[in-house]
């Protein structure tokens, strides 16, 4: 463990009033050339307004000039600093280290996750840019009706896009999904809202072709809701919500052979055609028959314990004509309505 | 809490899942709350349907709201996180902007739907027994103590993510079913991915990726020595109990604990009996040792 004296704040002084903090931060080290980790321990003195980059440089200036990590703006613009704090991944310039040190709590800082390490608390983002490069993260107008002058948009159109707009690219949705975990190659929530982006742009005429290539393998069903990226996002992107709109936009276009789309489309048939789900069609329609033999071992488990349900008498829920009409009315209004027209999410931007 | 609810089991409790109907029944009974019944209701569409057709999701879930309204409740009853999420997040889309709620208003109208005023908050059980008056009352009913069960809580997802919909307890460091199974008289164990996923979102569609997901939790709660895992969702309950032997072979690695729905818990240390909890309904057996843990009486002689 190391104690430091420090009296002078190299990249603080003047900025900020100088009561201040002793602080205990533990943070995971990886040496590239022996391979191995460790945690270190620093205690610093701070200012109380410091965040825990603050505290970082504070380890880095006095104590030990070999730790590594990523910084720049030291405002949440850049998106360089993007680490985990006690596990969760967060923008290292947005987190305050007073409560923490109030609460007498020592904090961990270790790198972000689905990454690899390169030293310290900086990872590769190679794998991260591959998949926003994938999504063709740039206006596609196929050279219809360009304007001479500058390009018009109103406000409604913007707002459709606004909050996938935000993202600062800083990876803190991506070290925490868990699809991402166990499929390295999903595409993942980054590159998914930044897909958003331009499938709900008005300028962009690629719409269908992205969607296609979005709704395929390692794309927009790969998502299993854990919801950890819009929980982790610092500036309230909302990814999952993105990858939820992507489903909606699929759909619209007709793309729904994949067996996540299927998926969804029994979840919509039930409704209207008995009002609960009709559980023994959603293994069939899902993965198709052929699968679905395969899987009868499996099914037979289940009905030991009594876990199919009897498909000749499935749920009808009482009144469900007004469910089935309402369903035409929807489809027969959205017939006549513009893509891009619907997108259901509690939508005020909210920085996490 | 609230003395009378309006009750939504969703599908899963109502279908495949009806031990977790019965028991929730059973706990309500002791804990003295009226369950009312909504046979109108759909499926909240398990975030399936907000993600094909997000206008109709808006629509039966105002629907469902609506049902509740009509019935004389102020709060929905959930037990599954999923119908947790779906509905509280159609419940703040209507509730934030009139213009949307008008519309939505005025298609049920059409179709002769009963109208949604944006008077119900949705609530899980787990929220109504973990705290306040709530976890007062349960605790004068768990007459019977479960010690030495090591219970290694599962949350799932979507009773914890996003904060801004559910807002309960801290999504990283919850307490809440901690603080249930100590009431129990039974032990918490603690483990890294008692607030990751199941995967059972896409256990269909993407079975490898789904298993992958549903390993950590397994395999981190036998290691931390649990007994059995407890969940507030059917789904978690589905993925953790039905999906287990295929999560065993797919990592390789023996695994039989026995997953309980968060009601039947309660219910056992309630004093609730087997006839109520129906623990035979699940695919993972509870074994011999966990059984007389859980002291229900009648539970012992189910064939495995």
């Amino acid at each position: 463990m190391a104690t430091i004296e420090n009296a002078h704040f190299t990249t603080l002084k003047g900025a900020y009033d100088t009561e201040t903090m002793e602080a205990t931060v533990k943070v995971r080290r990886f040496n590239p050339e022996t391979g191995k980790s460790r945690f270190d321990t620093f205690i610093v003195t701070i200012p109380v307004t410091a965040t825990v980059l603050d505290a970082l440089d504070a380890i880095k200036d006095t104590c030990d000039g070999t730790l590594s990590y990523r910084k720049s703006c030291r405002m949440s613009v850049c998106g360089s600093c993007g680490m985990r704090v006690d596990g969760g991944a967060a923008l290292a310039c947005k987190v305050p280290m007073r409560k923490f040190v109030e609460a007498g709590h020592t904090i961990t800082v270790s790198p972000m996750g689905n990454l690899p390490v390169i030293k310290d608390l900086v990872v590769d983002m190679t794998p991260f840019w591959d998949k926003i490069r994938a999504i063709k993260p740039y206006l596609d107008t196929k050279n219809a009706d360009t304007p001479a002058k500058e390009w018009r948009i109103n406000p409604a159109d913007t707002a459709l896009i606004h909050k996938e707009s935000l993202c600062i690219l800083c990876g803190c949705c991506v070290s925490e999904c868990i699809s991402m975990e166990s499929d390295p190659d999903f595409l993942g929530p980054a590159a998914l809202a930044k897909a958003y982006r331009f499938v709900g742009d008005a300028r962009d005429k690629d719409t269908r072709e992205r969607l296609r290539d979005l709704s395929g393998a390692h794309g927009i069903w790969d998502c299993t809701r854990c919801y950890f990226c819009n929980q982790r996002c610092p500036k309230g992107v909302d990814p999952r919500d993105a990858i939820a709109k992507l489903g909606a936009e699929s759909f619209k276009e007709g793309f729904t052979s994949d067996a996540g789309a299927k998926h969804a489309k029994v979840f919509v048939d039930s409704t209207f055609k008995g009002g609960y789900l009709r559980e023994t069609e959603l293994v069939p329609k899902t993965i198709g028959p052929a699968n679905a033999i395969k899987d009868i071992p499996f099914a037979l488990q289940l009905a030991r314990a009594g876990k199919v349900p009897n498909p000749l008498s499935p749920h009808k829920a009482k009144d469900n004509d007004e469910v089935k009409r309402l369903w035409k009315l929807l489809e027969k209004e959205a017939k006549g309505q513009p893509r891009r027209a619907t997108a259901v999410h509690p939508d005020a931007v909210q920085e996490g | 809490m609230q003395e009378r609810y309006a009750y939504y089991p969703g599908c899963l409790a109502s279908l495949s899942q009806k031990e977790l109907d019965s028991s929730t029944r059973a706990i309500a009974k002791k804990l003295e709350i009226e369950l009312i019944e909504m046979p109108s209701v759909t499926c909240c569409g398990a975030g399936d349907i907000h993600e094909a057709k997000p206008d109709y999701y808006l629509h039966i879930s105002a629907r469902i709201l609506g049902q509740a309204e009509q019935s004389g409740c102020d709060t929905i009853l959930t037990i599954c996180n999923v119908c947790t999420l779906n509905l509280r997040q159609a419940n703040m889309a209507l509730k934030e902007d009139a213009a949307v709620l008008n519309r939505v208003n005025d298609n049920l109208r059409e179709v002769g739907a009963a109208t949604y005023q944006g008077g119900v908050d949705v609530r899980h059980l787990l929220w109504e027994v973990s705290a306040g008056e709530g976890y007062e009352r349960f605790k004068s009913i768990a007459v019977k103590s479960l010690e030495g069960l090591k219970v290694a809580p599962f949350y799932g997802c979507q009773i914890l993510r996003p904060a801004k919909i559910l807002g309960f307890e801290d999504s990283d460091r919850p307490e809440s079913l901690e603080r249930l199974i100590r009431a129990c008289g039974a032990e918490p164990i603690d483990y890294p991915a008692k607030v990751k996923c199941c995967g059972f979102p896409i256990v269909l569609a993407r079975e490898d990726v789904a298993l992958g997901e549903l390993v950590q939790p397994l395999e981190q709660a036998m290691d931390a020595g649990a007994d059995v895992m407890v969940t507030p969702c059917p789904l978690c309950h589905l993925s953790l109990d039905a999906w287990q032997r295929k999560a065993a072979a797919f990592s390789g690695r023996e695994f039989g604990i026995p997953i309980l729905h968060l009601a039947q818990l309660l219910g056992a240390a309630a004093g609730i009996e087997e006839s109520e909890l129906k623990f035979k309904r699940h695919v993972t057996r509870l074994s011999p040792s966990v059984q007389a843990k859980l002291q229900v009486p009648s539970v012992v002689g189910t064939k495995v």
